[in-house]
């Protein structure tokens, strides 16, 4: 049983340097559109792998009381910001582009070519 | 050694790595130019707060803490809906 604690933990680390690198994007990045990308990695990479990892973590620990309930609900969470993540940030790309709130400079623009 | 000594000689390496992220990702969402930057932050803000919600359950051994992060996964989604929505119709911003 103790893989899957050691698989577990090499998730979490995982996570953790996900998170930090999507965090260092989300700061530099130079505007709303390209921060997205970024914004991908630290909620897909830092939060869903992470999620994952407590619950193969929780279930290969024995010193731990109620491991089978922490393990169920920390996989139901990573299922649930699996779906949600890339929907929300899809709806708020959407809304940036229709109220016109961001400056940029595109090559190409098929958003706006499909509403004309 | 033990698997629970090694799960907090973990813990220490990890915790700080997930603090400085959340203080990266704070100051972004309180400088962002536009209302879509501060949003986009607060939401990887929350969703990354839920999973480090759920290692901190395995930390203190309590199950409550896994229940809160469910809800702070289901809000963050809630918030982004409601804001593309007074976007889109023109009643906020813009």
């Amino acid at each position: 049983m103790s893989v899957l604690f050691y698989i577990g933990a090499l998730l979490i680390v995982i996570g953790g340097i996900c998170d930090l690198f999507g965090a260092l994007g989300l700061l530099k990045f130079p505007n709303f559109y390209v921060r997205l990308h970024a914004a991908t990695v630290g909620t897909i990479g830092g939060a869903v792998v992470p999620l994952f990892g407590v619950a193969l973590l929780a279930l290969g620990a024995d010193f731990l009381p109620h491991r089978y309930a922490i393990a169920g609900a920390s996989f139901i969470t990573g299922i649930i910001v699996l779906l949600a993540a890339p929907a929300g940030a899809h709806a708020l790309a959407y809304a940036a582009h229709k109220a016109k709130l961001v400056e940029w400079k595109p090559k190409v623009d098929h958003l706006k070519e499909v509403r004309e | 050694m033990s698997l629970e000594s090694q799960f907090f000689l973990l813990m220490k390496f990890v915790i700080p790595v997930y603090l400085l992220a959340f203080i990266i990702y704070a100051v972004r969402a309180f400088k962002g130019p536009t209302i879509v930057d501060i949003i986009l932050a607060v939401d990887c803000l929350s969703f990354d707060v839920a999973a480090f919600m759920a290692i901190l359950a395995v930390y203190f051994k309590s199950v409550y803490l896994v229940s809160g992060a469910i809800i702070l996964a289901l809000w963050a989604y809630l918030l982004d809906i409601y804001v593309a929505k007074y976007l889109v119709s023109r009643e906020v911003g813009a």
